[in-house]
């Protein structure tokens, strides 16, 4: 199967996955603004704005990772239920096409709520034409891993109930977005700031922060944070791979 | 009857699941299809039909034996049976969001056509399954049938030589069944092979060209319907309501509640119990062995008890 297919197959997978909702289920994308925009209103309120900066780069990383992670859910939902998943195996389909396809829906979905909370940073100021570029990169790998934590969970509870993998992938992207230095520098975590670049969205965040000059990281640092980002984005591909099965056995 | 070849054929297909028990689905299977013809894979609940079609259509690994769908092997060229395949799963719900248009577009869309050829195929398969008028309608607004229907539209655009359909009318009503019946001959007169598997006998006995009869993994009939029907030596039935003494003496019995279905090898023997429960003022009725007496009966299930 050529490369021009797999690609070709991808978007047709996105799109199938992403514009019923953009065309029927517009509040779909206010939600996820919604759902990174909530810590913003109380950092308004408790920081009386000091903080809002921290905050939309929180919000642009959580509009990517929060839905990022139930890529692995809407994977399970096709397969169980819609069963899109079974007849697509039937077809001349690579199955990368329908990964990265599943994956890429998302991303398609979070692009109003990421130019909304890009333009309010701009509005700020600190966006030049570079920084822009590396927030585009670290944030498409932080789509990239948390999409991947999605399919791994997906792949290796593929029995247990929607139920339970829904409230999983709901806590991950809690646990992964709202707790760690996402919103907030990693500087407020004094000596345990170094757990940040442990965590695909904090290591993320500290990343778009340290280009925008609003964290000082040097340049070994962010490179070998960028290290840590890429080599946690392929374990978790690698371990998802390695389980996967597109035909069963 | 004139073959063109065969379809798909299997070769002592075996499926054994180990989950907490080792449970053996497909004892050595060997089926052939013909190309042109709609083959029903007729057997009850856990027979295994959906492994088998499951097999069959690559997404499944066998544990023994193969199987060849237009002469690619679905071990050895998966890649190349799915170029000619295409599959509607058993109790498969629409994706709500969708239209039925859009259903027909993208699955063509995923087979390789242009836009204007997926707009083609669309609009013949919603032509075909008779929703081309509903065809913008998003799917959780139509009824369990139309829904049906928008699904197998989607297998219809793939425009593929072989479709196989894993019980594709179970919940269906009458009317919406006919539909279905009606699209799939249709598609055999196009030219199209199908592989259908049910549980429903008057659905394997209307659209068939050719059935196999499956049973707890193994094949025990395969044929026309006239064959499989010869294959018990009863011809007729007669169903007796109410109280009729020594039955048995007729023909085997299967009791059910107040009823029972006597199962008598000539259309004499049939006339002769007819006219003795007439006399006895006995309500009781004659006709053909169906389908259904000749499935239960190799499968094993009839009980032959006289009347108490």
């Amino acid at each position: 199967m050529n490369l021009t297919k797999i690609l070709k197959d991808m978007m047709i997978i996105a799109w199938i996955k992403s514009y019923p909702d953009f065309r029927r289920n517009p509040l779909m994308l206010l939600l996820i603004a919604m759902i990174g925009a909530i810590p913003l209103f109380f950092m308004l309120l408790f920081s009386g704005g000091g903080m809002l900066i921290h905050g939309l780069i929180g919000a642009m990383i959580s509009s990517v990772a929060f839905i990022g992670v139930m890529a692995g859910i809407q994977d399970i939902s096709w397969d169980r239920y819609v069963k899109i998943r079974e007849m697509i195996v039937a077809m001349p389909v690579h199955p990368a096409s329908y990964a990265l396809g599943i994956a890429l829906a998302p991303l398609l979905l979070s692009i109003p709520s990421m130019i909304f909370f890009g333009a309010l940073l701009a509005s700020w100021g600190v966006l030049t034409l570079s920084t822009t570029v590396w927030m585009a990169i670290a944030l498409i790998v932080a789509w990239a891993a948390m999409s991947a934590i999605g399919f791994m969970i997906s792949t290796y509870l593929l029995k247990t109930s929607m139920m339970v993998l829904n409230n999983l992938s709901n806590l991950l992207g809690i646990g992964l977005i709202f707790i760690p230095p996402v919103y907030y520098p990693e500087t407020m975590l004094g000596s345990l700031s170094w757990i940040s670049a442990l965590i695909p969205t904090s290591n993320v965040a500290g990343l778009i922060r340290a280009y925008m000059g609003l964290l000082p990281l040097s340049a070994e640092t962010i490179l070998t944070r960028w290290l840590i980002l890429i080599v946690t984005t392929v374990l978790f591909v690698v371990l998802t791979s390695v389980k996967a099965k597109w035909r069963e056995t | 009857m004139i073959t063109l070849g065969e379809a798909v054929k299997s070769f002592e297909l075996v499926k054994v699941y180990h989950s907490k028990e080792k449970v053996e689905a497909l004892k050595g299977v060997n089926i052939s299809v013909d190309k042109g013809e709609l083959f029903t894979l007729l057997g009850p609940n856990g027979a295994g039909k959906t492994t088998f079609l499951r097999i069959i259509s690559t997404q499944l690994m066998p544990s023994g034996g193969d199987a060849e769908v237009l002469g690619h092997s679905v071990l050895k060229e998966p890649e190349e049976v799915r170029k000619h395949i295409t599959v509607v799963p058993q109790d498969v719900a629409t994706y709500n969001n969708f239209t039925p248009w859009e259903y027909g577009y993208y699955f063509a869309r995923l087979r390789g056509m242009s836009v204007s050829e997926a707009k083609q195929a669309s609009e013949k398969a919603l032509k075909a399954v008779d929703l081309w008028e509903l065809k913008n309608r998003m799917c959780q607004t139509l009824s369990g049938g139309e829904r049906r229907r928008a699904i197998i539209a989607s297998a219809l655009s793939s425009n593929a030589d072989v479709l196989m359909l894993d019980e594709p009318t179970s919940g269906l009503d009458a009317v919406a069944r006919r539909g279905v019946w009606s699209t799939l001959r249709d598609m055999v007169e196009e030219g199209k092979t199908i592989l259908l598997t049910t549980h429903m006998m008057e659905e394997a006995e209307m659209v068939s060209d050719r059935l196999a009869i499956i049973n707890k993994g193994d094949v025990i009939a395969t044929g026309r319907l006239d064959e499989i029907k010869a294959l018990i030596q009863e011809k007729y039935r007669v169903v007796v309501e109410g109280k009729f003494e020594r039955l048995s003496d007729y023909g085997e019995v299967a009791k059910l509640g107040d009823r029972n279905i006597v199962y008598v090898k000539t259309q004499d023997e049939a006339l002769e119990l007819l006219k003795n429960t007439l006399k006895m003022n006995v309500r009781a009725e004659a006709s053909p062995v169906t389908l259904e007496d000749v499935f239960v009966k190799l499968v094993g299930g009839i009980n032959n008890h006289e009347p108490h």
